[in-house]
C-alpha cells in the first residue's frame, strides 16, 4: 500500500509508459487498419459467400476450387506475374553492371547517377502514358527507329500485339526501376571493404576471381534486397499496367493484382477477389523464402510501401 | 606507359557506356517534352525529331479540357495532410522505440513485419474498412492509410538514437520536459530526417493512383494521377495537351527529387543497410 499518497499518474515509470503509449498509438492504429486488420479479413473473406447486400455464408474452400478449377483468367495472370518476377534477375544484372560502371572515383558519376535514377520518383501513370506514346504504332519513336535502322519493313503495335505487349510493359517497367536497383546495390558496394581487393590483388587474383570470391558474396543482402523488391513489383506494377494496357489485348498483360482489382471493383465479387488476393500474398510469402534461404538465410530487413 | 593508354582506353570505354545508358534513359523524357509542345499532328510519318514551332498552348488547353485545378488542388490537399501526418505521427512513434519498455521488442517485429505486406495486398478490406469508416471520397480517407509508414519511423529513430544521450541528460536536468526536449532538442537536431520524411512522403503520396481510384468516384474528389487516367480514356491519346498533362504531374517530382536527392536516397536505402 505504498502508492496511497502517490497515484498512478504521479509514479514517474507509469507516466512514461503511458507516454510512450500514447506516441506510438497513431501509428499503431493506422498498421492495424490497413496492414494486418485487412490481411486477416481476406483470409476469411475467402472462405464466405458475401458481397455488401448479402449476409455472409461460410462456404469452405469454393473459391478456390473455382479459381483452380474454372478461371482461365487466373492461370494466365499467374504465368503472366511469374514472368513479371523471373524479369528482374534481368533488371537486376543490368543495375549491378550500371552500380559497378558509376562506383568509384569516376568524374562525373553523380551526374550517370542521377540521370539513371530519374524516372524512379516519378507516378507510374504518367511514366504509362509516355511510353504508350513510345510505343505507339503510327508516331512512336520505338517504331520510327527500327524502322529507320532497317530493322522492321512494318510497324510494330506493340501494346496490341499478343506477343510484344507483356515484354514491352516489362521493358517500361524495367526502365523505371532499374535506378532504384542501382542505389541499393551502390550502398552495397560502398559498404564492402577496400582491404579485401588489396589483399586480393597482392594475392594475384584476377579481376573476375575478385568479382565472384568478394564482389558478389559481400553483395548478398543487397541483391537479396533487390530480388524482394522485384517480387513485390508484381504487385505495385498495378498502376503501369492499368494504364499502358489495362491487361490487354486479351489477357495478355493481365497480372494477378489487375485480375484482383477487377474482380473485386469491376464485377464486385470482393469475396473472389479476396482469394485470389490471399493466392497472391501466399506466392510472394513463398517465393520471399526461397530468395532469403538463397541468400543465406537472415539478410536483412526490407523496405518498401 | 602501355599501361597507362589501357587505362585510358578503360576509362573512355567507361564513360562511352554510360552515356549510352543515360541517352537511353533519357529518351523518353525528351520525347514526351518535345510532343507537348509541338502543334503538329502528332501522328505524322515520320515523326519530326526536333520540335516545330515550339510553343506552350497544351499547357494552357490541359486547364480547360479538364477539370486541372481541381485534382491538382485536391493532390496538394492529400499530399499535405499525408506529409504532416507522417512527420508527426514517424517522429512520436521513432522517439517511443528509442526508449525503453515493455512489448518494444514485439512492437518493432510488428512493424518490420508489416513492412512485407504490400498495401495492394489489402485493396478489398482497407476499402470495406474505409466505408465502415464513412471515408469514402474525403480527403481524409485518401490520406488516411498514408499517415505512417515505416520505413521512416526508423529514419526518425536512427536519427533520436544519433543525438548524443548527455545532451538529453542535461536539458532534463535543466527541468525541461519530455515534450519540450523533443520539439527543441531532439527535432532541431533531426532536420534531415524530417527533410527525408517529407520528401518520401510526398512523392509517395503524389503518385498515388489505385487507393484514389478505389475510394473516389466523386470526380471532384479525384487527384491528378486519377485525372490522368481519365483523360486518356476520355479524349484518347490523339492530343499534345496530355503530354503537356504528364510534364505538369511529373515537374514536381522531379524537381523535388533534384533539389534533395541525397534525402530521397538516404530514406530508400535506410532499410537496405539496416540500421
Amino acid at each position: 500500500m505504498g502508492t496511497q499518497n502517490v497515484s498512478w499518474w504521479g509514479q514517474q515509470r507509469n507516466r512514461q509508459l503511458a507516454l510512450i503509449v500514447c506516441f506510438l498509438l497513431p501509428s499503431l492504429v493506422i498498421f492495424f487498419l490497413y496492414r494486418i486488420l485487412p490481411l486477416g479479413w481476406n483470409v476469411i473473406l475467402s472462405f464466405q459467400s458475401w458481397s455488401p447486400l448479402r449476409p455472409a455464408e461460410w462456404i469452405g474452400f469454393e473459391h478456390y476450387v473455382e479459381m483452380w478449377e474454372y478461371d482461365d483468367v487466373f492461370w494466365i495472370a499467374l504465368k503472366n506475374t511469374l514472368i513479371f518476377i523471373a524479369a528482374s534477375p534481368l533488371a537486376i544484372a543490368a543495375a549491378l553492371g550500371v552500380a559497378l560502371l558509376v562506383n568509384s572515383d569516376l568524374k562525373g558519376a553523380s551526374i550517370y547517377r542521377t540521370i539513371v535514377f530519374l524516372s524512379y520518383p516519378l507516378m507510374a501513370i504518367a511514366v504509362g502514358i509516355i511510353w504508350r506514346w513510345m510505343y505507339d504504332e503510327r508516331g512512336g519513336i520505338i517504331n520510327y527507329a527500327l524502322r529507320s535502322a532497317g530493322l522492321i519493313d512494318k510497324p510494330i503495335g506493340f501494346l496490341q500485339d499478343f506477343d510484344w505487349a507483356l515484354p514491352s510493359v516489362i521493358f517500361a517497367e524495367v526502365w523505371q526501376i532499374l535506378g532504384f536497383y542501382m542505389i541499393i546495390l551502390l550502398t552495397g558496394l560502398q559498404s564492402i571493404p577496400q582491404n579485401l581487393y588489396e589483399a586480393a590483388r597482392i594475392d594475384g587474383a584476377p579481376a573476375w576471381a575478385r568479382f565472384f570470391r568478394i564482389t558478389i558474396p559481400m553483395l548478398r543482402p543487397s541483391l537479396f534486397l533487390c530480388v524482394v523488391v522485384g517480387i513485390l513489383n508484381s504487385f505495385s506494377s498495378f498502376d503501369l499496367v492499368y494504364i499502358m494496357t489495362n491487361g490487354g489485348p486479351g489477357h495478355a498483360t493481365e497480372l494477378l493484382i489487375t485480375h484482383i482489382y477487377k474482380a473485386g471493383f469491376v464485377q464486385t465479387k470482393f469475396d473472389y477477389a479476396a482469394a485470389l488476393t490471399v493466392v497472391q500474398f501466399a506466392l510472394l510469402v513463398a517465393l520471399t523464402f526461397v530468395a532469403n534461404k538463397a541468400a543465406g538465410g537472415n539478410a536483412g530487413a526490407v523496405e518498401r510501401d | 606507359m602501355a599501361s597507362r593508354s589501357k587505362h585510358a582506353t578503360l576509362l573512355g570505354l567507361r564513360h562511352l557506356t554510360l552515356m549510352v545508358i543515360a541517352f537511353f534513359m533519357l529518351v523518353p523524357f525528351y520525347w514526351v517534352i518535345k510532343t507537348a509542345i509541338t502543334n503538329e499532328n502528332i501522328y505524322a510519318y515520320p515523326p519530326s525529331l526536333l520540335p516545330q514551332n515550339p510553343h506552350l498552348f497544351n499547357f494552357v488547353d490541359v486547364w480547360y479540357l479538364i477539370p486541372f485545378p481541381r485534382y491538382l488542388l485536391n493532390s496538394i490537399i492529400v499530399s499535405t495532410i499525408a506529409v504532416v501526418g507522417n512527420v508527426v505521427f514517424n517522429a512520436m512513434a521513432g522517439y517511443a522505440l528509442t526508449r525503453q519498455f515493455a512489448g518494444r521488442n514485439l512492437v518493432l517485429a510488428l512493424f518490420l513485419s508489416c513492412m512485407l505486406i504490400p498495401f495492394q495486398a489489402t485493396i478489398i478490406p482497407a476499402y470495406l474498412i474505409t466505408a465502415k469508416l464513412s471515408l469514402l471520397n474525403t480527403y481524409f480517407g485518401l490520406a488516411l492509410p498514408m499517415l505512417s509508414t515505416i520505413v521512416c519511423i526508423f529514419v526518425f529513430k536512427a536519427a533520436f538514437e544519433a543525438v548524443p544521450r548527455s545532451l538529453i541528460d542535461a536539458a532534463r536536468l535543466d527541468g525541461l520536459s519530455e515534450w519540450r526536449i523533443i520539439l527543441r532538442v531532439l527535432m532541431p537536431l533531426s532536420k534531415p530526417a524530417i527533410a527525408t520524411n517529407v520528401i518520401l512522403t510526398f512523392i509517395w503520396s503524389w503518385n498515388n493512383f489505385l487507393w484514389p481510384l478505389l475510394i473516389t468516384r466523386d470526380p471532384l474528389m479525384q487527384t491528378l494521377p486519377l485525372g490522368l487516367a481519365r483523360f486518356l480514356s476520355y479524349l484518347e491519346d490523339t492530343t499534345g495537351a496530355l503530354y503537356a498533362f504528364a510534364v505538369m504531374v511529373l515537374a514536381p517530382s522531379i524537381l523535388v527529387f533534384l533539389m534533395a536527392q541525397k534525402e530521397f536516397i538516404r530514406g530508400l536505402t535506410s532499410g537496405a543497410t539496416k540500421g
